[in-house]
């Protein structure tokens, strides 16, 4: 038996927070993959509770600057809660807005990330090109690319006028159009196929019983999505399609982000076309909030993202409890690995949209000569074990 | 010891996350593709440590990461920079303070350029990168 | 109306009020936590542990243990609030019940030194750096100072 260790060093460009896997093989197929974490561990949960309520906006954003709106929104409407704080409607459609911006620059970035995984450079970059007029389209509305910084206490912080809407909407139709192609192409590549499909195979019952969320639980078939089941912001007024695929495996995965994308252009549509009058944010400022808990759930990208506050009076918590997604797919996902061979390992991982940087490095490490060999992670995935 | 102007021309980098919102990273792969095209200064991703002419570091730098980080930059060989993309590179940013960071990758290995911003534009990374590069025509060895 | 709702009054624990629309939370005793988990499982196999949150309320003398389960038929979170003392707080593993809440014990031991007993995957490190780990320390207590 040889077993193998991927080691973190983050050196793959896509990068999310270091974590290293331990993936023990009998020859070509996974035995057993064990999680390490702790890289990524920053301590922003004891950090919220120096800061104030509205400080600590910007703290709980940075946990993930990928998905920073959603961290936002979680934290915000957890603190709304306990404060009885009513947010205008027009806030709620920005904020809305917002967020299916962002889960189309997220869902386009993994897809890119999944291209280069297999091997294909090519459509790895284009993707990559695609996805910038998202990311321009975040500045125009928030002032920043990646971390919008766009939420206050019972509003938002800019507004939008009838040329941004134009603009974005013109922006999207390109978006759309390159969004279907590439679907397209992870449907009918032969390369992506026989990489993703039947790799994978998580069932439904699995599933759910290992706490998996978001894309991942909904390629398995199962109906459970944040927005439709326990809505936020403006999504209880909002028509729109939870997608699921039954196949359980990597390509079905994949395929639910590329249908939630083209979803969530449609979401934009709606929202623009319909955006409430009145304030973008309420009257007086609020410093200091009443004693009182909040169980806030929000669909992140990745999954549901859950926040726990605890405030105790005064003007600053007492307790934020952050459980992202990513901590239950990844580091339960490993059910995931069962039948897979070690090429399969980063396609998998991939398909996860993890939060953790893809590692670059595995070592390979023969018991029996006691040679000790190390490999890019990208050679892993083409199946290569190297020379002596 | 060698003249660090061989790397002048085709900077190979490695990035390493030590604990970051991926805020900083997605804007280094940004950086990193046609749109904004690296490869008119020769800039590529290195394939490993040993490849690579400067280490582009992101995240606050957490306790456990900081290790891997000395053990990254030790791998390197000369001529070798570090560059500190992002404010929690450089002090630790928002998460400075906290029990598990050391705020910054200055407290690890020798920075020579400091990109600030949460996160910095990929213009911005790029310019970091090919500044340094420029302060190398004084023949500046490390 | 909701088999979950039905069971957890029939076994007369506590009901506490939530602001929140779709949550619902109840005191549940750590040596009853068990017969309550394997009950909801029971009644309705669709759910599962979107997280366990642990607080530490220091003047009290108590770590206040959330476990927060979202029942997915159902569409509603159950809360169930199990409450033990700082000093040696013990809590039964509920991980061979629903494997999902296995990385969430393990978070809630290495961060604030709740033992979940049964739990045969418990170390420090999970998440905090040695260096805390190795002095005994738990973070998230409101006596460990940043």
């Amino acid at each position: 038996m040889s077993l193998i260790e991927i080691p973190v060093g983050p050196q793959h460009p896509a990068l999310h927070e270091p974590i290293m896997l331990r993936v023990r093989a009998d020859g070509e197929r996974v035995v057993d993959v064990q999680v390490v974490t702790g890289y990524n561990h920053r301590g922003a949960e004891k950090l919220g509770e120096r800061n104030t309520w509205s400080k600590d906006i910007f703290l709980y954003s940075r946990v993930c600057g990928i998905c920073n709106t959603v961290h936002a929104q979680t934290y915000t409407q957890g603190v709304e809660a306990i404060g009885g704080i009513e947010v205008p409607p027009r806030a709620q459609y920005l904020r809305t807005l917002i967020m299916e911006l962002e889960r189309v620059h997220s869902h386009i970035l993994i897809a890119a990330v999944m291209a280069e995984v297999v091997g294909f450079d090519s459509l790895f970059m284009l993707m990559m090109r695609d996805r910038e007029p998202v990311m321009m389209l975040k500045e125009l509305i928030t002032g920043n690319r990646v971390l919008s910084d766009y939420y206050v206490l019972g509003g938002v912080r800019r507004d939008i006028d009838d040329v941004k809407k134009d603009k974005i909407l013109k922006v999207l139709e390109r978006v759309e159009e390159r969004v279907k192609y590439y679907k397209k192409v992870f449907q009918e590549d032969f390369t992506i196929s026989r990489r993703l499909r039947g790799v994978g195979v998580v069932k439904p019952a699995d599933a759910i019983r290992s706490s998996l969320v978001g894309p991942t639980l909904r390629g398995s078939g199962v109906k459970s999505d944040v927005r439709a089941d326990d809505p936020y912001a403006a999504y209880g007024e909002i028509p729109f399609n939870v997608i699921t695929y039954s196949e359980g495996d990597s390509l079905s995965r994949m395929l639910v982000r590329f249908d939630e994308t083209l979803e969530s252009i449609e979401i934009i549509r709606y929202v623009l076309n319909h955006l409430p009058q009145g304030p973008i944010t309420i009257k007086t400022a609020v410093r200091v909030l009443p004693p009182g808990e909040a169980y806030s759930r929000v669909e992140a990208p990745r999954g549901e993202l859950f926040y726990h506050i605890v405030s105790r009076g005064g003007d600053k918590p007492y307790r934020v409890k952050v459980r992202t997604p990513s901590f239950h797919n990844i580091i339960n996902g490993v059910i995931a690995y069962r039948e897979a061979n070690i090429a399969d390992v980063p396609v998998i991982l991939t398909s996860f949209d993890p939060c953790i940087s893809c590692t670059e490095r595995v070592l390979i490490i023969d018991e029996k000569s006691g040679s000790v060999k190390s490999l890019r992670l990208k050679d892993l995935s083409k199946g290569w074990l190297g020379g002596s | 010891m060698v003249s660090a102007k061989i790397i002048k021309y085709s900077p190979w980098l490695l990035h390493f996350n030590t604990g970051a919102c991926n805020g900083c990273d997605i804007e280094v792969l940004a950086a990193l593709t046609p749109y904004y095209d690296p490869e008119r200064f020769g800039v590529r991703l290195a394939p490993n440590p040993r490849h690579a002419d400067v280490m582009v570091v992101t995240g606050a730098v957490t306790k456990k990461a900081g290790e891997r980080l000395k053990r990254l930059y030790d791998q390197m060989p000369q001529p070798k920079f570090v560059v500190a993309v992002g404010a929690c590179a450089i002090s630790g940013g928002i998460f400075s303070g906290s029990y598990s960071v050391l705020s910054g990758a200055d407290k690890v290995v020798p920075v020579s350029m400091y990109v600030p911003g949460c996160p910095p534009r990929p213009e911005a990374i790029l310019y970091g990168i090919v500044k340094l590069l420029s302060k190398l025509d004084g023949g500046r060895d490390e | 109306m909701s088999k979950v709702l039905d069971f957890l009054r029939s076994l007369g624990l506590t009901q506490l009020e939530s602001k929140q629309p779709r949550r619902y939370v109840f005191e549940v005793s750590a040596d009853r936590l068990r017969e309550v988990i394997a009950g909801l499982i029971r009644v309705n196999e669709n759910l599962y542990v979107s997280a366990i949150s642990g607080v530490d309320y220091v003047s009290e003398g108590f770590i206040e243990v959330n476990y927060c389960l979202w029942v997915v038929d159902e569409k509603l979170m159950v809360i169930l609030k199990v409450r033990v003392p700082r000093e040696s707080p013990k809590i039964p593993t509920i991980y061979d019940l629903i494997p999902g809440a296995l990385n969430s014990e393990l978070e809630v031991y290495d961060l604030l030194g709740v033992v979940l007993e049964g739990n045969d995957r418990l170390r420090r490190g999970f998440l905090v750096p040695s260096e805390v780990a190795s002095q005994g320390l738990f973070p998230l207590r409101k006596d460990f100072k940043v």
